[in-house]
Formats: structure tokens, C-alpha cells, sequence
């Protein structure tokens, strides 16, 4: 992984652990996003592809190689790795600090995640999974500001919403979740049930 | 004259029967089962240990679960049985890994109240009544405190045999379902004891040698299997499931799930205890489910 300094901004790209969701390898990779996000000034772009090596390598290297031709030197570092033991959490640190962007496939675990960080995400539903819940938790949190809906098919538009998004984003968890409603904890769930009073 | 006993030997006594024993276990079931709001009993006295069962899933559900457990107080909660499938290694890893971070945070706590203490003890050197005072006092404040109950005595960690393998076909299911069903009896009926047939000694061990005070689950299909199980041990009062009330039942439905019930909350929403769901959209589904806010 790259040393953290003041001028790196990162991107981070989850695949999701059980099956790879290759369209967004290939979407992140493609010349419009890799120009958003180089507009956003990000110079570093690092991508959890799981067991699609083959996707990630193939379509990494002709990315590099147009920005070589285009630009004459690499302005946007590329790298990768397939999991993570460590349930990604140093990656979340590092793109916290450094004020960077995740586009992440939809599984719960991973917008859980990102947004206890309090990092802008972008959330792209895998349409080729047959249940579309997925596509239901997507849209419900867009609603509520917590994150930004992407698409594989453009997802530069995502990439240049995100800076305006991350001054607009809305805290998670929410302090009070719907209006004029009591909100209880889980913990305060579990005493009512077995009827515990502190 | 009284009746033969061949004369018993009829379609209609034998339709009398079936009778009798389908309304019998309707009744029983009525009894059992939850009515349609929670209504809890406030002047419960806590007792002294509980034992909680906590039935984890795939990735995700083993996620949120640890989400929603992350104020787990084990002082209240002095047992913990963790329930995972057979092969999967990463939930039992995570459970693990839960129950040493509780152990880390008790740890951390200490610290910082023995800090506290002698920051009042140096205090005190000016005046040595108060000081006396106030150390009585701390001491009659820690004797009524619960101790907290972390470590690797007051947690287990048991596998079910696997309701349905990944591409396991549908033909198969329902004989690894029974399977899933009969393997789970024993992790429910008692923890196994600390050292091999030794009775417990302390209400610690009594506790986790009993059945479970509280099942909480979030939707894998091991939960239905599990939950079904505790309803058989209902009702037949197995162990005084029902009679002690143990077993009370909580089904937290996924984040994930924003419009529609998943096919394990569907399954469950009449039956157990309290139907927890995360989203305003479905709350009153099934006409008891909860919402109290995102709770993961």
C-alpha cells in the first residue's frame, strides 16, 4: 500500500468478498472515470477485485497505458488486491484520511461500514444479481442523503456529484431515525424483552 | 353391559381421537405463542445470570449481528452460546473476536475506575473522615454492581449441521433441515459445562447450563430451524421452557431489507417474541412488526 502523505486523495473500489462484481472493476477503469476522478484530484486509485485478477489486470493495464500516451507521466496511481483479512478496516482508514471516495457494490456490510467513517460513497447496484433488494437499500439511503446511487454504465456523473455530496451528506446513524418517533437501541430491546429495569 | 373392547376398534373413536388431540395441541399452541403486541412484565426481578443465544449466519448476518451486539452488557448478559453453520469459520473467527473485544473494553473500564479510586484516596489524606466515608461508600457501591462477565467461561461457540450447502439441491433440503433441527436440541437445552459432568457452582454456571433466557436472531435459514426448535421445547414445556419463560424469542430483520420481508421474516413474524425491522416502510408487517429506528 502507498505511504500516506498530505496531497494523496484516495479512491476506493469493493467488489464484494463472495462474488466478484466484474462490471464495476471494468466500469472504474474505463477513460471517463478514470478523467473524473482525476478532476477531482485523486492520485491514488485502489481496487478490492476479489478473484477477478484477470478483469482487474487486462483492463488496468490499457487505462495506464492511455494515460501514459495522453499525459506523457502516470497522474493517477493504480492498485489492487484480492481480500483482506483484516476486513478492509485499514483501507477505510486510510481513505478517511486522506478525504477520498469509496464505490462500493451494494452488500450491507460494506455501507455499514463506510458511513460509520464517514466517507462519501457510491453505491452501484450489481443488476445481475437475480434478488434486487440491493437495489431497494440503494435507493432508500440515496433518499435519505447517505449516499450517492451509481450506475455501471456512467459512472462519472457519480464520481463528479461526490464533491458537492460530501459537504451535503447526512450523519449515520441517524440521532433520531423518521421524525417525531421514539428511537430505542438494541441494547434497550434486548432489556425490555427479558423485562430489565436500570 | 359395558363395551367391548373390540367394539373401540371403529373409524369414528379413532376420528374422536384426532379429534380430541388436534384441538389439544391448538389450545397448547394458543398458549405458546406470542400474542400480537409484546407486552413485557416490568416488575421482573433481574436475575443474578442469563444465558443469551445468539443463532449467526453468512457474511452479512454475522455483520449486523455484531452491530447490533456492540452495547452488550455481560453483566446482565452473563452467558453467551454462539450458533454457526457447519464450515462456516468465519462467523465462529468473529465471534471470537466480539467476545475478546468485550473482554479488552472491561479490561479498559477497571482501568480507569482504579485511577478514579486513587484519585480519591490521595484526596482524602487531607481529611481522614471523609475519606473513610467515602470509601465505604465505593465499597458498598461495588459489592451491589454486577460484575462483568467476559472471558472464555462465560461464552460458547456451537455448529449446527447446515440446513441447506450452497447448491445443495431442493429434493435433499428437507432431510438436512431435520438434521439442522435435531442437532440443535442439545445447544439449547444446556452450554457444556466447564469441566466434564461437574454440577455448577456458581449461578454463572447454573445459568449457562440451562436453557436460554433470550434468542436473538437476523434472518438466516438456520434462525427458522431454531426458533422452530425452541417452539417444540414450549410445547411440551421441556425443561419449563414455557413455564419459567425462557426462551424468549427476537428476530431483528436485515438493513438490507427496506420494502419487503425476507423469506426467513416471513416465516417467523407470527412466532417469535418481538419482530424487530429496521425500516419505516415495514413497520406493522405481519401486524406486530416494531420499528424503533436503524439499529445496526
Amino acid at each position: 500500500m502507498p505511504p500516506l502523505d498530505s496531497k494523496m486523495k484516495m479512491c476506493f473500489v469493493t467488489t464484494g468478498a463472495t462474488a466478484p462484481f466484474t462490471g464495476l472493476i471494468e466500469s472504474v477503469l474505463q477513460p471517463a472515470s478514470i478523467d473524473a476522478l482525476r478532476k477531482g484530484g485523486y492520485t491514488h486509485l485502489l481496487i478490492q477485485y476479489g478473484s477477478a485478477k484477470h478483469v482487474m489486470d487486462q483492463h488496468a493495464t490499457i487505462a495506464l497505458q492511455r494515460m501514459k500516451e495522453e499525459l506523457g507521466n502516470e497522474a493517477l496511481v493504480i492498485d489492487g488486491f484480492d481480500f483482506d483479512q483484516d476486513s478492509l478496516k485499514a483501507q477505510f482508514k486510510m481513505v478517511q484520511q486522506s478525504n477520498g471516495l469509496i464505490i462500493s457494490h451494494a452488500g450491507s456490510g460494506s455501507i455499514l461500514e463506510t458511513l460509520r467513517h464517514q466517507i462519501p460513497l457510491i453505491v452501484v447496484p450489481n443488476t445481475e444479481l437475480l434478488d434486487n433488494h440491493q437495489e431497494d437499500l440503494a435507493k432508500a439511503m440515496e433518499r435519505s442523503h447517505y449516499l450517492i446511487r451509481g450506475d455501471v454504465t456512467n459512472l462519472a456523473i457519480a464520481i463528479q456529484k461526490s464533491e458537492k455530496f460530501r459537504i451535503q451528506m447526512a450523519q449515520f446513524p441517524p440521532i433520531t431515525s423518521g421524525q417525531h418517533r421514539e428511537t430505542k437501541s438494541f441494547a434497550a430491546i434486548m432489556d425490555e424483552t427479558m423485562g430489565f429495569l436500570d | 353391559m359395558p363395551p367391548t373392547l373390540s367394539s373401540l376398534d371403529t373409524w369414528t373413536f379413532f376420528l374422536a381421537l384426532f379429534i380430541i388431540f388436534l384441538v389439544a395441541s391448538t389450545l397448547r399452541l394458543i398458549a405458546i405463542l406470542p400474542s400480537r403486541q409484546f407486552r413485557n412484565n416490568p416488575f421482573r426481578r433481574q436475575p443474578a445470570a442469563t444465558r443469551v443465544f445468539i443463532v449467526l449466519g453468512s457474511g452479512g448476518h454475522t455483520h449486523e449481528m455484531f452491530y447490533l451486539l456492540r452495547d452488550l452488557d455481560t453483566r446482565k448478559y452473563t452467558h453467551r452460546t454462539y450458533v454457526v453453520s457447519s464450515g462456516d469459520a468465519f462467523s465462529a473467527q468473529r465471534a471470537a473476536e466480539f467476545e475478546k473485544g468485550l473482554e479488552g473494553r472491561e479490561r479498559e473500564r477497571e482501568r480507569e475506575s482504579a485511577l478514579g479510586n486513587r484519585k480519591i484516596q490521595s484526596e482524602a489524606k487531607g481529611s481522614i473522615i471523609n475519606g473513610v466515608e467515602k470509601k465505604r461508600e465505593r465499597e458498598a457501591a461495588r459489592q451491589n454492581e454486577r460484575p462483568p462477565c467476559t472471558g472464555p467461561d462465560h461464552y460458547n461457540i456451537t455448529t449446527l449441521h447446515r440446513a441447506r450447502a450452497i447448491h445443495q439441491s431442493l429434493l435433499t433440503t428437507p432431510f438436512t433441515s431435520i438434521l439442522t433441527l435435531l442437532s440443535s436440541f442439545g445447544p439449547l437445552l444446556a452450554a457444556p459445562p466447564l469441566l466434564p459432568n461437574a454440577p455448577p457452582t456458581t449461578p454463572y454456571e447454573a445459568a449457562a447450563q440451562d436453557l436460554p433466557d433470550l434468542i436473538i436472531t437476523n434472518g438466516p435459514a438456520t434462525a427458522v430451524i431454531v426458533v422452530l426448535a425452541s417452539l417444540i421445547l414450549k410445547f411440551f414445556d421441556i425443561r419449563g421452557a414455557s413455564s419459567r419463560g425462557k426462551c424468549r424469542t427476537v428476530y431483528v430483520e436485515s438493513f438490507a431489507r427496506v420494502t419487503s420481508l425476507s423469506l426467513s421474516g416471513r416465516l417467523l413474524v407470527k412466532v417469535v417474541d418481538r419482530f424487530v425491522v429496521q425500516w419505516a416502510e415495514l413497520e406493522g408487517r405481519g401486524g406486530r412488526a416494531e420499528f424503533w429506528g436503524v439499529l445496526v
